[in-house]
């Protein structure tokens, strides 16, 4: 039995995080070289990764289906942990996105995607004969909603919208009718008008506005975009070389190991170095969808839906952000940024897409 | 289940759609950035990075005439604050409270005792001989200058120029120490972590080794002011960048400063420069300027002065004064001496407020070079340029006899008739000779006694006639030879802020005064009174034309200039600017004359005399108001007589002269009592007398 379970876990799967982690590392040894006092993060890093394997193999050896009867109270905790940052949440950087743990600095809005991914697909894979009623996937958001607002009101734009992309995948792949999708849309276009008017924040909209007419933001709110797109168009084929980008290693490129960590490796990786990321991510992305479709049960399907689509949104957002296709949003490049909360949250998702591929259809090794 | 598990397979679908669009996406818009737009980029970084900076030249030296530095570069360890660098106020500390923690660490390191710096050797003169030879110097041996000691700004000016700075300019660096010994500039830059906004330079910074001895021939440098900045930067400059502001430093300038190098450096995102780039191209150093200045010389000169504004028996205590020294055979300056005077190495630090307001709200104006710049009443030794003028119009002769008596009275009164009212002789205007307050007067006497005993009356009547019994000179004839002795003018020395002072004429007191120019006028401008005003150094320049029989040479302050290596770039030559129309004859009249006044028994300046070398002179004491707005109640003494500067003007030796001294002294007093002394110091050094000139023996002959 146990031999079998690990015949079927997915190694390859394995070998992309490993490789993108590994990747991740090497950049933010490169992002803060030069900063004596910065520059045990890359080890401090590859701490975490370990910390986050030991997790992996953790959450994938317990077997997903025994999750069902836990999610609704996991899911209550993380709402009450965000309730409680609001309250005694450590400031940083005018938000309170952090629950000091110790000494350890914890971000519950990291954690909030998995709660949400498993809360959402226990609840539409039980409702699985009901889809063809409104009802279930208005329950379905009404679970999402208070997750949501606690994620924004903190504020955190950029981890509220990757909230609703999860739920709104988990939702398309759990068999929402197209009726229903289509109603869903036209009422979330009704509420934008006054949501941008009595909802966002004044830095949310500078953010916005800037993306979309980028002559009308100042040049300090400018700068950083600026900088990122002087970064990438100067790498060229190969790159200025590792360590050697100036636009990182004299820090004109700011939040280098974070926001930013993608445009280091195209400056200084060159378009080769950055395209191999960009594939490395693909390939990650769709042996994801593969496990997903191979899935025994539409519990786990969903499971590894939700988890693909945090990764991919996260790729697709922070990335888009680094090349100015999209507004500035603090969302973390996953496995590549710096940072335990956002690594260990990612490795946990890769672990339940782990405990899915474990426990494939039967049929398939008879 | 089947048709759930089928449609759920079909949703997937959309997953993977959008995972390949978004890799497809992304990498296209990669290859736009970094392969089409590439170069655009790769430029703005490079723009980003290097920054083009200037390698200083290092400026000219400039030398007296026997190879003393007056001004050279000292490298110095320079601590600078950068108020944009400085870290700004925290949340939880009062505004301020920052920067204040920075500067008190700094203050704390300057002052550490350096208990490991070695005591620094005295260089020997060979040893600087030869550095100055490298530097293009002249291989003699020079005076040995001990290092200048650590400068630190006090605290509370460091805090104010701080806060100056963060209103406006707050790159522009604020020095806060110089001359910081090497130990504790390495105390600084290892605790640079711990200072932020701090900046150790190493800089050459301007020293002046004489300091307020040659400040107003040396001047000052200063940043460029903000009135010549587009003149500046046309010609190359930065805004940042030093420049002579005054004194040889400015009018040299150019030659001075060489040309900056080129240098490309990379800096990071604050600026700071990380490493150079290439081979810089080589700045060209500026040229040296060796002196006719003898500093010895103004040393004594300068001495001699203060010693006698010291001693002073004035009206009231003098407090400024001038002496020039020239060559008459070239016009070369050797010696130009104007107290107060102020160490112009505070400029080179960066001249504080208060310093500044010192300086400038001085009423003695230390800044001011009153031997250039000033303009007084020449007095009596105006009496050369009318004696020349004399003789050379045939308005008399060497026997000619003038003088006091004509009204039968010698007494030193001459009564003019009142022009409106020449026949009513009690409003007839009496002018007195200087000689009046003795009772008696100089009687009638010939034109090198009248210059000896310094005749009053003799001078009325040679400038502006007598009655019917003489035809004098008139305003426009004295006018005519004062300007061709230079005066009204400037006399071209290589020194801003040079005055013209003022040769009168019946137009120009119709102008200024609306009044009609009247005998009176023609009176008072014969004994150098009245409107005549002319600088110090014009009157030893008009001496210097009498003592050499006629030629008005140009002052120059600057021997020779040579470029970095020591190659001579430029020789002295000497500028005639006119030769004087009067016959070398009639100047030797003169110049006999000025030999009686030291040498003759009667004359006014016996205390000149100096053993073993001719010396002839003039004495001056010319009345002034001091408060030129409101003539009609000028502060007199108690005898009511107008306060008067001391002026003396001499050559020497009599038989071909090498040397022209005048003094001046404001509100000196009596020429004879208080600048003929300064002068017969001066000689003495010149002539390097030991013995004391026998001002002690001579006797207080009544003087002018």
């Amino acid at each position: 039995m146990r031999s079998v379970l690990w015949r079927r876990f997915d190694w390859p799967l394995l070998a992309l995080v490993l490789l993108l982690s590994g990747y991740g590392i090497l950049m933010i040894a490169s992002a803060l070289s030069g900063n004596q006092v910065l520059a045990v993060w890359p080890w401090r890093q590859a701490g975490f990764l370990l910390i986050g394997m030991i997790l992996l193999f953790l959450v994938a050896v317990i077997d997903y289906r025994l999750l069902g009867s836990l999610v609704y109270p996991l899911y209550l905790l993380m709402l009450l942990a965000l309730v409680v940052l609001t309250v005694a949440g450590t400031v940083s950087g005018g938000a309170q996105r952090w629950l000091a743990l110790g000494d350890f600095l914890l971000q519950p809005s990291e954690l909030i995607k998995l709660a949400i991914i498993l809360v959402m697909s226990y609840y539409l894979s039980t409702r699985e004969e009901r889809m063809n009623n409104l009802i279930t996937p208005l329950v379905a958001l009404i679970l999402l909603a208070p997750a949501v607002v606690l994620v924004y009101l903190q504020p955190n734009l950029g981890t509220a919208l990757s909230l609703l992309a999860i739920g709104g995948m988990i939702l398309v792949v759990s068999g929402l009718r197209w009726q229903h999708g289509l109603l869903m849309i036209a009422a979330g276009a009704a509420a934008a008008v006054p949501a941008w008017k009595y909802l966002f924040a004044d830095y949310m909209k500078t953010r916005v506005m800037m993306f979309l007419d980028p002559t009308a933001v100042s040049a300090a709110d400018r700068y950083n975009v600026d900088q990122a797109m002087i970064s990438i168009g100067s790498g060229g084929w190969l790159g200025r070389g590792l360590f050697r980008g100036s636009q990182s290693q004299l820090h004109f490129l700011r939040v280098r190991h974070t926001d930013f960590i993608f445009s280091v490796t195209a400056e200084e990786l060159g378009y080769f170095g950055a395209v191999v990321l960009i594939i490395l991510f693909g390939l990650l992305l769709l042996r994801m969808t593969r496990i997903a479709s191979m899935a025994r049960d539409t519990f786990g399907r969903l499971i590894v839906t939700g988890v693909t689509t945090m990764i991919l949104f996260q790729f697709i957002v922070n990335i888009g952000m680094n090349l100015s296709l999209l507004p500035v949003t603090g969302i973390p490049l996953p496995f590549i940024s710096y940072g335990g909360s956002s690594l260990w949250t990612m490795l946990i998702g890769i672990g339940l897409t782990e405990s899915v591929a474990m426990r494939y259809r039967k049929i398939e090794f008879e | 289940m089947k048709p759930t598990r089928n449609r759920a397979q079909g949703r997937l679908i959309i997953l993977r759609l959008i995972i390949s669009l978004a890799v497809l996406v992304l990498s296209g818009r990669l290859w736009q950035l970094q392969m089409v737009d590439g170069e655009t980029y790769r430029v703005l970084a490079d723009q980003n990075r290097f920054r083009e900076v200037d390698v200083a030249a290092p400026r000219g030296v400039i030398y007296d005439r026997n190879g003393q530095i007056l001004a050279r570069n000292q490298p110095s360890f320079t601590v600078v604050v950068v108020p944009a660098d400085l870290p700004e106020d925290r949340v939880d500390q009062e505004p301020g409270a920052v920067t204040a923690a920075v500067i008190d660490r700094l203050l704390e390191l300057l002052a550490r005792p350096q208990d490991a710096a070695p005591v620094q050797p005295t260089p020997t003169p060979a040893a600087i001989s030869q550095s100055d030879a490298a530097l293009g110097g002249p291989a003699v041996p020079i005076m040995a200058i001990p290092d200048r000691q650590p400068w630190i700004r006090p605290r509370a000016e460091i805090e104010q120029a701080i806060q100056d700075g963060q209103l406006g300019g707050a790159y522009r660096p604020v020095t806060v120490a110089t001359h910081i010994k090497a130990p504790t500039a390495f105390l600084v830059a290892e605790d640079a972590v711990n200072l932020p906004g701090v900046e150790l330079v190493l800089e050459p910074i301007r020293d002046y080794p004489s300091g307020a001895l040659t400040s107003h021939i040396i001047g000052y440098m200063g940043h460029v002011p903000e009135s010549e900045l587009a003149a500046y930067t046309a010609r190359g400059y930065s805004q940042n960048d030093q420049v002579g502001l005054t004194g040889l430093e400015a009018t040299y300038e150019e030659e001075l400063h060489g040309k900056d190098g080129l240098q490309t450096i990379e800096v990071d995102v604050n600026g700071r420069k990380i490493r150079t780039v290439g081979e810089p191209e080589p700045a060209s150093p500026g040229n040296n300027l060796m002196l006719t200045l003898d500093l010895n010389l103004q040393r004594a000169a300068t001495e001699a002065l203060q010693d006698a504004l010291d001693g002073s028996q004035g009206f009231t205590k003098a407090t400024q004064g001038v002496v020039v020294a020239l060559n008459p055979r070239d016009g070369a300056v050797l010696a130009l001496v104007s107290l107060p005077s102020y160490d112009n190495n505070l400029f080179a630090k960066g001249v504080t407020t208060e310093a500044w307001h010192a300086l400038t709200s001085d009423p003695d104006r230390p800044l001011f070079n009153h031997a250039i710049g000033g303009v007084y009443p020449p007095g009596s030794i105006f009496k050369i340029i009318v004696a020349a003028a004399g003789l050379q119009e045939n308005v008399l002769t060497t026997r000619t006899r003038l003088g006091d008596g004509f009204d039968g009275n010698n007494d030193g009164i001459i009564w003019l008739p009142n022009e409106s009212y020449p026949w009513d002789r009690t409003k007839d205007q009496a002018f007195y000779s200087w000689i009046h307050k003795y009772g008696y007067g100089h009687g009638f006497v010939t034109i090198r006694d009248a210059l000896a005993v310094s005749d009053d009356i003799f001078f009325y009547q040679l400038g502006g006639g007598y009655l019917d019994k003489f035809h004098g000179l008139g305003s426009e004839a004295i006018g005519y030879y004062a300007r061709e002795f230079g005066l009204g003018q400037t006399t071209g020395i290589e020194l801003p802020g040079e005055s013209r002072g003022l040769v009168p004429d019946p137009k120009w007191k119709r102008l200024n005064w609306a009044e009609n120019w009247l005998t009176g006028d023609t009176y008072n401008m014969s004994i150098g009174q009245g409107f005549v005003l002319a600088t110090p150094l014009q009157m030893a320049n008009a001496t210097a034309a009498v003592a050499n029989r006629g030629f008005v040479y140009q002052p120059q302050l600057v021997d020779h200039v040579t470029d970095a290596e020591g190659n001579v770039v430029r020789t002295f030559e000497p500028i005639l600017i006119r030769e004087a129309p009067v016959d070398p004859d009639n100047l030797d009249t003169v110049r006999e004359g000025m030999y009686g006044a030291v040498n003759w028994p009667n004359g006014t300046a016996p205390r000149a005399q100096l053993p073993g070398i001719a010396v002839a002179g003039k004495t001056g004491t010319a009345e002034y108001f001091r408060d030129e707005d409101n003539d009609n109640q000028a502060d007199r003494d108690e005898k009511g007589n107008l306060p008067t500067h001391a002026w003396f003007t001499a050559f020497a030796p009599y038989v071909d002269p090498e040397i022209v001294v005048t003094v001046f002294i404001a509100n000196g007093g009596e020429g004879s009592t208080a600048a003929v002394p300064v002068a017969a110091r001066i000689l003495q050094t010149y002539f390097q007398l030991d013995v004391p000139a026998q001002t002690a023996e001579t006797p207080t002959a009544p003087g002018d």
